[in-house]
C-alpha cells in the first residue's frame, strides 16, 4: 500500500485516473446493487419453499438482508481493492489518490471515501440521523406512556417501539463520539495523516450504513417484541422483524471490529514524533480504551444473535430448553458484551469532557494519571461485573456475591474520573461556552446514574429494583446524562474544527437548558414509579403510577424540543454561521494548529510535540 | 460578524420555524404510528335481556355477548373482507366476529362461544380448570362441567387485568373443548365447510369499572417456540381488550 | 492570588491547614458542601419510604434500609463533588475571550490518596453491607426451610397461577399467612418471566424446565401485589395478579373456601 506524501496540495500530482471503474461508483449504485441482491436472494429462495413455516421465513429474510449489506459493499466498490489482492495487484496511486482526494467537493460523501475528514462527517451526520429516529420513538413511548390504559398504541407497537429505541439508541451511542470525533479529529491531534488503514476507515462507515436500512426494516416486519437485550427464548419465538434484529447486530459487529482495529492500531502506530503515551490528549486515551475494549466485546453478541439466528432458522435450539437448550446461554454471552459496551459508550464522552475542561478553565488536567487509571481501571474491571444483570435469573445464585464485589469495586476507578474534573475545576474560573456547561451537566447526571447505580448492584436491593423503571430511569442518567451530553460537549467544542463556523450560542444555551432540565424531570419520574413498584418495558400502568408518568413524558417533550434546536442551530451554524477562527478556544492540542479545511495530509509539516496539551495555568510554585 | 450572517431577527424566526417544523413531524410520525396501530376490531357491546338473581341472592341487570372461535380469520370475518387476511396467514386461527367487548359494571353477562376448531395439549394444565364463572362451571353443549382434559383443549378464553387501587379484580378462565379429527374432516378439505361445533356457554359477574385484557392460553402459534409465536404475539386473533364500563 | 500565595508560606502542614480552612473559596465550598449533603440525606430519609410500598417482609425491610442508608452513606461524597463543582460554576467568566489562567496544579498526591482511600473505604463498606445481609438472607432461607409454606408459582405467556402443594390448592391470586416463612418454586411455561410479589421485596426468573427458588419471611398483613419482571412478548404488561399477606385464620379460610370448591381457586 501506498502512503500518501506530505507534499502541500500544490506540488501533488492530480489525480486523473479517468477509466477506472471507481470513479463511477458510489452510494447510488450501492443501493442498486445491494436492492438487486435483496429482492433476488429473496425471490430465488422464496420459491419452493412452504411461507407458512416461520423457520423458511426466518432463512429468506436473514439471507436477503446479508445479502443487501454485501451487494450494497460490492456497488460502491468496497471490495476492488480486495479483488485486485486476489489478481496480485492492487489500485493504481492515483485510484487511491481519488478515493482519498479533497478536490470532489460533497460528492465524495456519498463515496467509498478514505479521507478521515470525510468519514468523520459521514458519522456525525449518521449518528444524528439516528438519534433523531430513537428520539423520535422515545417520544412516541413517553406519549403512550402519559396515561393509563395504553390509548396511543397497542401493546404490539409498544413493544416494538421499546426495542427499536433501545438498540437505534444504543448503536447510535456506541459511536456518538468514537464515530464524528474519533475520525475527524483524533488523528490530527496526535499529529498523524491520516488513519492507519483508510480503506478500512471507509469500510466500517458504509458497512454500519447498510444496517440501518435493515434495523428500520424490523418496522415493516411487524417490529419486535424482545427489547434491545433480545433474550431469547422470547427471541426464537419472535415474528419476522427479529431476522432485522438479528441482521443488524451481525452486520454492526463487523462495522466496529474493523472501526476498532483500525483506530487502536492508529494511536499506537501512528502519533507525532515526541508524544510519548504520557503526552497523548487524554480524549485519544478515552476513545482507545473504548474501542479496545469493544473489539472482544461485540464478538460475543456477535455470536449470540448468531446463534439465534441459527435457532430460528434451522432449529439448533441453543436456547430451547426443551431440546437442551437454555436462554441463560444467552443471557451470559449478551452481557458479556452488554457491561462492557456501556463503558464504550461512556468512555469517550467522559474523555471529551476531560480534553474540555481544561481549555476553559485554563487550568492543566488535574491529575493526568488519575484519569488513566480510572478508564483503565473501569475497562478491566467491565469485564468481570456481566452477572450483575443475571442476580434474579436464578442462573447461579452462589455467584452473586462475587459478582457483587466486582461490580461495586466499579466505583473507585468511577470516583477517579470524577476527582479529575473537580479537581480540574477547583479554583477554576471557567468560561462558559455551551462546552463547559456540559461538563457541569455531566458531573450532576452522572452522579445521580453512578449512585443509584450502587444500589442496583447491591443484590438484596436488586432484588427489589431489577426490572423494574428504576433501572430505566438510572441507565438513562449514565447513558443519556452522561455519555450523551459528553458528545454534545465534543460536538459544540470540535464544531469549528469540522465545519470552519461557530456554533450558535443562543441556540446552544437554550437547547442545552430545554434537554437538561427535561432530562432531569423526565428520569426523576422514572426514579419514582420505579421505586414504587412499576416494571420496566409495559406498555400499561396501574393508576397509582400515572402523576408521575405525567410529569416524566412532559419532560420528555422537554428534551424533545430541546433536541430539535439543537438540531437547528447545528444547521444554522453550518450553513450560515460565525466564521470561525483556526483556534477559537485557545487550545493546546495538534488539531487547533491545523487551519479550516483541514489539508488533506492534515500537517504541511509533521509536527513534533515537546508536551502534553495541559500547559495552562500560572505557575504553582 | 464577518460574513453576511442572517439578522437576529431573521435567525429567531427560523429557528422558531424549525422546532414548529419538528414538532410538526415527529407529531406526524406518531400521528401515523397511531392510526396504523389503532386498535382496528370492532367493539361488540352486551345486550341487556333482562334482570336475574345470582347465587349470592342479589339481583343484577342481565346481559349476553355471543363470538365464535374459528381455524381461520376468513371464517372468523373478525379482520374484514379477509380475502388475503393480514399479508397472508390463511391458517391462523381466530376469535370472531369480534375480539373486544364492552360490557355494563356490576352486572351479570352471560358469554355463548360457538367454536370451530380443533386442538390439543395447553402449556400450562391449569388452564384446563373453570375458573371465575357464577356458579364454577361452564356448559359445554348444555353439558356442565368444571373442567377439560388439559390434553383436549381448544383454545381458552382467559380475562385478566392489572389490580390497581381504582379498578376491582376480575379473572375468568374458560377451556375450550376441541373439535375432532372426523369433526373437522370436511373443513380440511375444503375451508369453507365448518364443522357444526360446540357450544359454549357461561356467565360471570362484573364488578367495578375498568379495563381488561383477555388472550388464549392454548398455544396456537404454531411451529414457533412453545407456540406462542406468530397468531398469538398478535391481537385481534387470540387476544383482545374487555372494558368493564359504568352505566 | 493572594490566598494562593499564603497557602505556601504556612511552615507547617497543621498551618498551612488551618489558613486553608480560612480560605473564602474554601469555606464557601464548605458551605456548599454541608447544603449538598444535607438535601441528599433527607432525600434518603424522606423520599424512599414514601415512594417504595408498603413493607410486608423482611426481604422488602432489608432492601428499604439499603435504599435509604447508601444514600445516606453516599452524601458526603456527592456533597464534595457538587460543592466544588458549584463553587467554580458560580465563580463563572463569561464574554467572548477567554478569562486569565488559573493555578497550574497539576496533580496533588495527597489528594488523590485521600480520594481512593475514602471511595475504597466507601465500596467496602457498601460490599460489607450487602454480602451480610445476602448471608443474613441464605442462612435464615436453610434454616426456615423446613417450617416454609411451599407455593409452587407458574408463569405462563401472560398469566400466573400458583400451586398449594401442601394444601393442594390451585389458585390465581397469592395468598399468604403472615409470620410463616414461604418458598416459592418458580417455573415458566414458555420464555422467561420474572415472578414479582412487590411488597414482598423479592424476585426470581421464571424459565422453562427448571425451578428457580425464591424466600420471603413476610412480617405484615396487607395487599399484594403480583408483577412480571421481564419482558415475555404480548401482554406483559398485563402480566399481574394480586393477592394478599393475612393473618393465620384468614389464610385457612381461605384455603378452606378453596377446597371447598374442589381444589380450584374460583
Ligand atoms: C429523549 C430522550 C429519551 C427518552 C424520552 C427516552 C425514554 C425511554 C423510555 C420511556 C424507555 C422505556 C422504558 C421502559 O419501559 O423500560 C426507554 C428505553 C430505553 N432507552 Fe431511552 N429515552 C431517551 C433517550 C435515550 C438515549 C440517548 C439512550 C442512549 C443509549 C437510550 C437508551 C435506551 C435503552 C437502551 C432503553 C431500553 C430498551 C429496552 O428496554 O429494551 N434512550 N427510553
Ligand atoms: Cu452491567
Ligand atoms: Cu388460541
Ligand atoms: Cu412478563
Amino acid at each position: 500500500m501506498t502512503t500518501l506524501s506530505h507534499a502541500p496540495a500544490s506540488s501533488r500530482p492530480i489525480p486523473n485516473p479517468k477509466k477506472s471503474l471507481i470513479t463511477k461508483l458510489n452510494m447510488g449504485t450501492g443501493i442498486v446493487v445491494g436492492v438487486i441482491f435483496c429482492w433476488g436472494t429473496y425471490f430465488a429462495m422464496k420459491a419452493g419453499r412452504d411461507m407458512t413455516d416461520s423457520h423458511n421465513v426466518n432463512k429468506v429474510l436473514l439471507m436477503s438482508m446479508f445479502a443487501w449489506s454485501i451487494g450494497f459493499l460490492i456497488g460502491i466498490g468496497a471490495f476492488i481493492g480486495p479483488f485486485r489482492w486476489l489478481i496480485g495487484k492492487d489500485l493504481t496511486d492515483e485510484e487511491q489518490l481519488y478515493l482519498a482526494v479533497d478536490g470532489q467537493g460533497w460528492k465524495r460523501y456519498f463515496k467509498y471515501c478514505t479521507d478521515h475528514k470525510v468519514v468523520g462527517i459521514q458519522y456525525l451526520v449518521g449518528v444524528m440521523a439516528l438519534l433523531g429516529v430513537g428520539g423520535t420513538m422515545a417520544m412516541m413511548i413517553r406519549t403512550n406512556l402519559a396515561t393509563p390504559g395504553s390509548h396511543f398504541v397497542t401493546p404490539v407497537v409498544y413493544n416494538s417501539l421499546v426495542g427499536l429505541h433501545g438498540i437505534t439508541m444504543i448503536v447510535a451511542m456506541i459511536i456518538v463520539a468514537t464515530g464524528p470525533f474519533g475520525n475527524y479529529i483524533m488523528p490530527i491531534m496526535i499529529g498523524a495523516a491520516d488513519m492507519a488503514f483508510p480503506r478500512l476507515n471507509a469500510l466500517s462507515w458504509w458497512v454500519l450504513f447498510t444496517a440501518v436500512p435493515v434495523l428500520c426494516s424490523a418496522w415493516f416486519l411487524g417490529g419486535i417484541p424482545t427489547g434491545w437485550t433480545a433474550y431469547a427464548p422470547l427471541s426464537d419465538q419472535a415474528g419476522p422483524g427479529m431476522n432485522a434484529f438479528v441482521a443488524t447486530i451481525i452486520i454492526f459487529a463487523v462495522s466496529t471490529a474493523v472501526a476498532g482495529m483500525n483506530i487502536t492500531t492508529t494511536v499506537v502506530a501512528m502519533r507525532a514524533k515526541g508524544m510519548k503515551w504520557n503526552r497523548v490528549p487524554i480524549f485519544v486515551i478515552g476513545a482507545t480504551i473504548s474501542v479496545a475494549l469493544a473489539i472482544p466485546a461485540f464478538p460475543t453478541f456477535m455470536v449470540a444473535m448468531i446463534q439465534t439466528g441459527l435457532d430460528r432458522t434451522i432449529a439448533t435450539g441453543f436456547y430451547d430448553a426443551n431440546v437442551g437448550g437454555s436462554g441463560w446461554l444467552y443471557a451470559n454471552l449478551f452481557w458479556i458484551m452488554g457491561h462492557p459496551e456501556v463503558y464504550v459508550i461512556l468512555i469517550p464522552g467522559v474523555a471529551a469532557l476531560m480534553e474540555i475542561a481544561p481549555v476553559f478553565v485554563r487550568k492543566p488536567l488535574f491529575s493526568y494519571n488519575a484519569a488513566i487509571a480510572g478508564f483503565a481501571g473501569i475497562a478491566g474491571l467491565s469485564v468481570l461485573v456481566w452477572a450483575h444483570h443475571m442476580y434474579m435469573a436464578g442462573w447461579m445464585p452462589s455467584l452473586n456475591g462475587p459478582f457483587m464485589v466486582t461490580t461495586e469495586f466499579i466505583s473507585v476507578p468511577t470516583g477517579l474520573l470524577f476527582l479529575v474534573l473537580i479537581g480540574t475545576l477547583w479554583r477554576g474560573r471557567p468560561w462558559m461556552k455551551l462546552p463547559m456547561l456540559c461538563v457541569y451537566a455531566f458531573i450532576w447526571n452522572f452522579l445521580i446514574g453512578g449512585i443509584t447505580g450502587i444500589y442496583l448492584s447491591d443484590v438484596p436491593a436488586d432484588n427489589y429494583l431489577h426490572g423494574s423503571m428504576y433501572v430505566t430511569a438510572h441507565f438513562h442518567y449514565t447513558l443519556m446524562g452522561a455519555a450523551l451530553t459528553g458528545a454534545i460537549g465534543g460536538l459544540a467544542y470540535w464544531f469549528p474544527k469540522m465545519t470552519g463556523r461557530m456554533l450558535n450560542e443562543r441556540g446552544g444555551y437554550i437547547s442545552f437548558w430545554f434537554i437538561q432540565i427535561g432530562f432531569n424531570v423526565l428520569f426523576l419520574g422514572m426514579f419514582i414509579v420505579g421505586a414504587e413498584g412499576q416494571p420496566r418495558r409495559v406498555a400499561d400502568y396501574a393508576h397509582l403510577y400515572s402523576h408521575a408518568n405525567l410529569i416524566s413524558t412532559m419532560g420528555a417533550y422537554s428534551v424533545g424540543i430541546g433536541m430539535i434546536i439543537l438540531l437547528w442551530a447545528i444547521v444554522h451554524s453550518w450553513r450560515s454561521g460565525k466564521i470561525a477562527p483556526m483556534n477559537p478556544w485557545g487550545a493546546k492540542t495538534l488539531e487547533w494548529t491545523v487551519p479550516y479545511p483541514v489539508p488533506l495530509v492534515n500537517f504541511d509539516q509533521p509536527p513534533v510535540v515537546t508536551s502534553d496539551p495541559y500547559g495552562y495555568g500560572r505557575s504553582a510554585k | 460578524m464577518e460574513t453576511a450572517t442572517p439578522s437576529k431577527a431573521r435567525t429567531t424566526i427560523g429557528a422558531l420555524l424549525a422546532v414548529v417544523l419538528g414538532i410538526v413531524v415527529v407529531a406526524g410520525v406518531g400521528l401515523t404510528l397511531h392510526s396504523v396501530s389503532a386498535d382496528p376490531q370492532p367493539k361488540l357491546y352486551a345486550t341487556k335481556v333482562g334482570t336475574i338473581t345470582a347465587a349470592d341472592g342479589k339481583t343484577y341487570n342481565h346481559y349476553t355477548i355471543a363470538d365464535g372461535v374459528y381455524p381461520d380469520p376468513i371464517n372468523s370475518k373478525a379482520h374484514g373482507n379477509c380475502a388475503t387476511c393480514d399479508g397472508g396467514h390463511p391458517s391462523w386461527p381466530s376469535y370472531g366476529p369480534y375480539t373486544d367487548f364492552v360490557l355494563p359494571a356490576n352486572s351479570y353477562i352471560t358469554v355463548t362461544l360457538t367454536v370451530y376448531d380443533s386442538g390439543e395439549k395447553l402449556n400450562t394444565p391449569y388452564f384446563g380448570s373453570v375458573v371465575g364463572t357464577v356458579d364454577g362451571t361452564v356448559s359445554y353443549d348444555g353439558v356442565a362441567k368444571t373442567s377439560l382434559p388439559p390434553d383436549g383443549v381448544e383454545h381458552t378464553f382467559t380475562l385478566h387485568g392489572l389490580p390497581t387501587s381504582t379498578q376491582d379484580p376480575l379473572f375468568v378462565n374458560v377451556p375450550l373443548p376441541v373439535n375432532t379429527d372426523a369433526e373437522m374432516k370436511a373443513y380440511n378439505a375444503d375451508p369453507t365447510k365448518l364443522p357444526v361445533g360446540h357450544k359454549v356457554v357461561f356467565s360471570f359477574l362484573t364488578h367495578g369499572a375498568g379495563n381488561y385484557v383477555w388472550n388464549c392460553e392454548y398455544p396456537c402459534g404454531d411451529s414457533t417456540y412453545q407456540g406462542f409465536g406468530a397468531v398469538m404475539g398478535q391481537l385481534g386473533y387470540m387476544s383482545g381488550k374487555v372494558s368493564v364500563v359504568n352505566g | 492570588m493572594a490566598d494562593h500565595e499564603s497557602e505556601l508560606l504556612a511552615p507547617t502542614p497543621g498551618a498551612r491547614v488551618s489558613t486553608f480552612l480560612k480560605r473564602k473559596d474554601v469555606s464557601q465550598t464548605l458551605l456548599l458542601w454541608v447544603f449538598f449533603t444535607a438535601v441528599f440525606v433527607v432525600l434518603g430519609l424522606w423520599a424512599y419510604p414514601k415512594w417504595m410500598p408498603v413493607v410486608l417482609s423482611k426481604q422488602m425491610q432489608a432492601n428499604e434500609d439499603i435504599m435509604i442508608w447508601f444514600t445516606v452513606i453516599s452524601a458526603p461524597i456527592a456533597g464534595v463533588v457538587l460543592s466544588i463543582a458549584a463553587k467554580s460554576f458560580l465563580n463563572m467568566h463569561r464574554g467572548d475571550t477567554p478569562p486569565e489562567d488559573g493555578v497550574a496544579i497539576r496533580t496533588n498526591g495527597p489528594v488523590v490518596i485521600v480520594w481512593t482511600a475514602t471511595s475504597v473505604l466507601f465500596c467496602i463498606v457498601a460490599i460489607v453491607w450487602g454480602l451480610v445481609a445476602l448471608n443474613t438472607e441464605s442462612i435464615a432461607a436453610a434454616t426456615d426451610a423446613p417450617k416454609s409454606l411451599i407455593v409452587d408459582v407458574t408463569g405462563s405467556q401472560w398469566v400466573w397461577s400458583f400451586y398449594y402443594p401442601q394444601q393442594n390448592i390451585h389458585t390465581h391470586t397469592l395468598n399468604l399467612p403472615v409470620n410463616q416463612p414461604v418458598t416459592f418454586n418458580v417455573m415458566s411455561a414458555d420464555v422467561n418471566h420474572s415472578f414479582w410479589p412487590v411488597q414482598l421485596g423479592v424476585k426470581i426468573d421464571a424459565n422453562r424446565l427448571v425451578t428457580t427458588v425464591a424466600h420471603a419471611d413476610p412480617t405484615a398483613t396487607g395487599p399484594l401485589d403480583v408483577k412480571c419482571a421481564e419482558l415475555c412478548g404480548l401482554y406483559h404488561a398485563y402480566m399481574e395478579t394480586s393477592g394478599a399477606v393475612e393473618s393465620p385464620t384468614d389464610f385457612n379460610n381461605w384455603v378452606s373456601s378453596i377446597q371447598a370448591t374442589g381444589g380450584v381457586q374460583q
